[in-house]
């Protein structure tokens, strides 16, 4: 029976007994868990009130009735149509493009032989050290003069720079789990490199590219500078700039602002609650042993 | 022999082709701007006029003496050093207790977590408002008098972005030490137990050290992460009370955006890169020699 549990669910196995210690760690984590999760509430809580809700009644207290009067508000202020779609797009087509260049750019740079990959490498890499944010003024600058400001595929253009180099790293990282003698007998069978990598390396990376689909996209949907920089036109804002403006505008009334935040957390709360077992798994392997 | 070092070329120049455009898009996207950085530093550019005059190190030189653009470093300075300890402190107590056989562990990874999924931008605001309008409830509520307003006063800002952004980012850095505790293997405890060691010291000399590699990972991430903070002061603070919460990025910001100052705000941006790479290669140096390999 014990075998089974762990060979079912590695991480969940706690060998450990549960004590009267265990039972107080339990307790204060609880604790813990709950002033987390307080700000949260206290969104939910505000994008449900009325305004005289807001007003003459105590923050803590819940509202009287759902006020989705709120949610309606916050979609036509935020443009919500439009925004969401712009940043949907953004993000869903950066973060393939980046799954798909960054695995096969980590995979050549680590079967290739020679100076010119280690030090491919070594470019990659001490790019995950220089902030783009400390150097926003000639990203636009460049953006500018290659007409790529203001538009789609301008903005698409700046999330892929910016996260190739941790992905290459991250990727790289991986490659280790990929049984080379696999990758000889498809060579062997006549398969040529481009092949190799998709019917052979691809399909075995898939935790590696749930990490990497994870943690680009939570930091596109959520980007703030390139997009205020990049797609200032109105039909190309994306959802971050859009209600940092509503939230000058609904400085005081801010039960717009409440619903409007969690109308954007929702989809990428979406996507990491569904792929989290790949996360967990990909961190273990990427992140600490890599 | 010959056949097959020209198969291993032939081989690793397809390698190649698929690394190019990778660094094209790279090169453009993220060099290409530190280069042209370097050029502007060294000019008295205002972003708009054709000329661009060149005025050497002057812009260098005016950077030392700039008392905004040094109050600017200390706050960035003093944010990244209270970051660095509370995160990484919190992060690892959590991922210890989380990891010490409590039921539902995932439940609470999971609540820990999801903040980090909020943009910081969001973040800002909604801790503004729990600070001017929501905790001063408790007040009435316990009696009490605890002053909740953290980023109206220039002495208290500093700990109100410290909470934000911890409450933020803990969960996420705790999540890369429970994958590195669980890759612990258990019989380096036992073997330590058996060998009479208690609970602290198997805490601090066996999981400590196995954890090194992710102690490296958190620390240069969290201290670099912190040198660029920017998007938590657009809708919290804005840089103030007065000048009391602007970080070095929301300088280069006003001083190129606003204050028409490309060459000077530039000169901002190339010192801001090169400390990031001098405290992460320093940081990384430091954290590697005290790893064990496993």
């Amino acid at each position: 029976m014990a075998f089974i549990k762990r060979a079912g669910k590695a991480e969940d196995v706690n060998q450990k007994p549960y004590t009267l210690r265990t039972f107080a760690v339990q307790a204060v984590m609880t604790v813990v868990a709950v002033l987390f999760l307080f700000p949260l509430f206290v969104i939910l809580n505000y994008s449900f009130k009325t305004k005289k809700e807001l007003y003459l009644t105590s923050p803590l207290k819940l509202p009287d009735s759902l006020q989705w009067a709120n949610y309606e508000t916050a979609l036509k202020k935020l443009n919500l149509t439009t925004t969401f779609t712009n940043t949907f797009l953004y993000t869903v087509i950066s973060v393939l493009i980046l799954a798909f260049l960054c695995g096969i750019t980590a995979w050549a740079i680590s079967r290739g032989k020679g100076r010119i990959f280690q030090f491919s490498f070594i470019y990659f890499v001490i790019g995950i050290l220089i902030p783009f944010q400390a150097l926003f003024l000639p990203i636009y600058t460049i953006g500018y003069k290659m007409h790529l400001t203001n538009t789609r595929y301008g903005i698409i253009f700046m999330y892929i720079a910016t996260g190739i180099s941790f992905g290459v790293f991250l990727m790289n990282s991986f490659m280790t789990t990929v049984p080379l003698e696999l990758e000889e007998a498809a060579r062997i069978d006549g398969c040529s490199v481009v092949r190799t990598y998709f019917v052979i390396v691809f399909p075995l990376l898939k935790p590696a590219f749930a990490t990497l689909i994870i943690m680009q996209s939570f930091q596109i949907w959520n980007d703030y500078l390139l997009a205020s920089l990049y797609v200032s036109k109105k039909g190309l804002k994306t959802l971050t700039v859009a209600i940092q403006s509503l939230f000058s505008a609904q400085a005081s009334d801010y039960t717009t602002a409440m619903a409007a935040i969690v109308v954007s957390v929702l989809p990428i709360s979406i996507l990491f609650l569904s792929l989290q077992k790949y996360f967990i798994k990909g961190m273990t392997v990427g992140a600490v042993k890599g | 022999m010959n056949k097959k070092k020209t198969m291993q070329d032939k081989m690793n120049l397809q390698y190649f082709l698929l690394v190019v455009p990778g660094m094209v898009i790279f090169t453009i996207g993220v060099i290409l701007p530190l280069l042209l950085a370097l050029r502007y530093s060294v000019t008295s550019w205002d972003g708009m006029s054709v000329e661009k005059e060149f005025v050497g190190i002057s812009n260098y030189i005016n950077l030392w003496k700039d008392a905004n653009f040094r109050q600017a470093w200390w706050f960035t300075i003093k944010f990244t050093i209270a970051n660095t300890i509370v995160q990484n402190v919190f992060a690892l107590l959590f991922a210890v207790a989380l990891d010490s056989g409590i039921k539902a562990q995932k439940v609470y990874r999971t609540i820990l977590f999801i903040p980090c999924l909020v943009s910081a931008v969001i973040v800002g605001f909604v801790w503004l408002k729990l600070y001017s309008n929501v905790l001063p409830e408790l007040n009435e509520i316990f009696g009490t008098n605890i002053n909740f307003l953290l980023f109206g006063d220039g002495k208290t800002v500093l700990s109100g972005l410290v909470i934000a952004n911890n409450w933020q980012w803990i969960g996420y850095w705790m999540l890369i030490y429970l994958a590195g505790l669980q890759s612990v293997p258990s019989d380096l405890y036992e073997a330590a137990k058996v060998d009479g060691a208690s609970a602290v010291q198997r805490f601090f000399n066996v999981t400590i050290p196995m954890l090194a590699p992710a102690i490296t990972i958190c620390v240069v991430g969290i201290t670099t992460g912190s040198l660029k903070v920017y998007d938590l002061l657009v809708s919290s603070t804005g840089g103030g009370p007065g000048r009391a919460s602007t970080s070095v990025i929301q300088m280069i910001y006003s001083t190129a955006i606003s204050g028409r100052q490309y060459g000077y705000g530039s000169a901002m941006s190339v010192t801001l890169v090169f400390i990031l790479l001098l405290v992460a290669m320093v940081q990384v140096k430091g954290l590697k020699s005290k790893e064990v390999q496993s």
